[in-house]
């Protein structure tokens, strides 16, 4: 066993280093964080909506720039190494392919929690600057500077941050099964954002089904119970806009969506150190 | 003692897609290598010598037949601890430098700590990538290099058996010379070493025995000297024989009832002109 998380350790270590030599990642995390930055200068409206504009573009900054590096990065992770052959050197060890995969995971999903953390980091540096601009210009009266320091330290928002690093984790996970099938980068990408988009729209198409008040054939029925099974609910992370809106959102519900993103992600690699445990290399 | 690698009836056939059929890469090798022996797999493009080699690995399946290494399954965890597999081309992660690529490859192995830090050192310095040859980048490697840096990283977890893709295809002589040379030097360790290439005059070189291969097929097999080696004839290299007693000498054979089937002044092989020719510290 410590044979194995030593193994994984190592594919993890050199999966995250990889990623953080490429400058590709360095220039995305850049993006986001002068995303994050410009949204300080939004400046015409109440100390509410300014606070609330800074939290939506901030976490919609950290949820993009989150998707590209998922994305890129997963779509790198075994198709890249056979199109550049390093995948012949790493298993002719005495490595079993599921820690490959579990090393090439955990790899990534540790450099997309990094990116989320300091992305975070830098939403609630600013937050912070905007608090003491704020302050020194309207806080004059107690119960407005105290309403200033409740909307800028709103510890609402680890929540928010822990359920975009579960959904990008997800992301990774369907991004890594479909490089065990794939033979291109391409394919990957392309195949984790029909996911990512059927994901999104799935419950919507049901709802608006069921009210429409049609009787489902059997086939019909099927279908969805089928795509429901298959692919990630991915509006359960829509609690991340009711946070970021300044909703109330219960710790059971973050850790309720937090645990059915573990049980994707181990279906997800499971299925895919099966599918790679056959395949010719 | 098992072998080192016994293979029996390997085949493998490739799907080439959806209603194309199948390619055949290789029929039934049957084939059984010798600890501390260096063994060489001939043969063109396309015979099937890559194929072998990564069945033995373990990274391709046989459609039939079954490979040993040491007396374990082929593919196994125990049959990969007993090999280290230097690439056709060195398909290592660039970004990483030569020292870390070897680290890497140890960590994979099950090492780490002091032991592997010192493991690393002494395999650079084997392959002469010590001090800061080996805290470059592999991107601004030679081949030579590169091919030095995966020798050492194949070694690190101290195989018994070292499997040579083309170990020389692409490297200029002086750095085929060394690869040479290291071979030879792991011979002397008691390393089993299998290597593939279709360099003919290299193989003869440090080979023992040898398989040639040929559309996938088996066409010979032995060791080189008796593969090699002209019974019927002998040879006799002499320096300052005269232009009248060399007349007398082929009079005196054929007077024997010998046949002269070849004479003059023998030649160098280029190679070994080549690596005369060039300073002393660019030989190394």
């Amino acid at each position: 066993m410590m044979g194995s998380l030593r193994r994984i350790a190592a594919v993890a270590g050199n999966t995250f280093l990889e990623a953080v030599r490429q400058k590709v990642f360095a220039v995305l995390l850049v993006f986001g964080l002068v995303l994050i930055y410009g949204a300080n200068y939004f400046t015409e409206f109440s100390f509410q909506e300014q606070f609330k504009f800074l939290k939506d573009l901030g976490y919609a900054a950290i949820s993009l720039t989150g998707l590209l590096v998922g994305l890129l990065g997963a779509a790198q992770l075994i198709p890249g190494e056979i199109e550049r052959r390093t995948i012949l050197t790493a298993l002719c060890r005495p490595l079993r392919r599921w820690e490959f995969i579990a090393g090439k995971y955990v790899g990534l999903a540790f450099l997309l929690a990094v990116m989320v953390g300091v992305m975070a980091v830098a939403v609630a540096g600013v937050l912070g600057w905007k608090e003491a601009q704020l302050i020194a210009r309207e806080g004059s009266d107690p119960a407005v500077a105290a309403a200033i320091r409740a909307e800028a330290r709103d510890p609402r928002l680890i929540q928010a941050v822990l359920l975009v690093e579960a959904k990008l984790a997800v992301v990774a996970a369907v991004a890594v099964f479909f490089s065990t099938v794939a033979t291109s980068t391409t394919f990957v990408i392309a195949m984790t954002l029909m996911v990512y988009l059927i994901g999104h729209l799935e419950s919507v198409a049901r709802e608006q089904w069921l009210e429409s008040g049609e009787v489902a054939s059997w086939m019909t029925k099927a279908f969805l119970a089928g795509v429901a099974f298959l692919v990630p609910d991915f509006n359960l992370y829509n609690l991340i806009d009711e946070i970021v809106a300044g909703n109330a959102v219960h710790w059971r519900s973050t850790l309720e969506v937090i645990g059915y993103s573990a049980v994707y992600i181990s279906v997800l690699l499971t299925a895919a150190s099966v599918i790679f445990e056959g395949r010719d290399i | 003692m098992s072998a080192a690698v016994r293979a029996e009836g390997l085949r493998k056939e490739f799907p080439l897609g959806w209603f194309r059929g199948r390619v055949l890469a290789l029929e039934g090798l049957d084939m059984e290598v010798q600890r501390g022996e260096v063994f060489g797999l001939l043969g063109p493009n396309g015979s099937g010598k890559s194929t072998a080699m990564k069945m033995i690995l373990g990274l391709l399946r046989p459609t039939s037949g079954r490979a040993e290494v040491c007396g374990h399954r082929a593919g196994t965890i125990a049959a990969r601890r007993q090999i280290g597999f230097l690439p056709e081309n060195p398909y290592f992660p660039n970004f990483l430098s030569g020292a870390e690529l070897v680290r890497y490859y140890g960590r994979l192995s099950g090492m780490g700590g002091a032991l592997l830090e010192k493991r690393i050192l002494e395999l650079l310095e084997l392959v002469r990538l010590g001090g800061e040859a080996g805290k470059r980048p592999l991107r601004t490697y030679s081949k030579g290099m590169l091919q030095r840096a995966g020798l050492a990283g194949a070694l690190v977890g101290d195989p018994e058996i070292l499997m040579l893709d083309e170990p020389t295809a692409g490297v200029d002589p002086a750095g085929s010379r060394e690869i040479r040379d290291l071979i030879l030097e792991l011979r002397g360790r008691g390393k089993t070493v299998i290597f593939s290439s279709h360099l003919l005059e290299q193989v003869e070189d440090v080979a023992d025995r040898v398989i040639i291969l040929h559309r996938g097929q088996k066409l010979r097999e032995g060791r080189l000297e008796e593969l090699l080696t002209r019974r019927k004839e002998w040879e006799v290299n002499v320096q300052g024989l005269k232009e009248e007693d060399r007349k007398e000498l082929r009079g005196w054979l054929e007077k024997r009832g010998a046949q002269v089937v070849r004479e003059g002044a023998p030649r160098e092989r280029l190679e070994d002109y080549f690596l005369r020719s060039l300073p002393e510290e660019k030989r190394r």
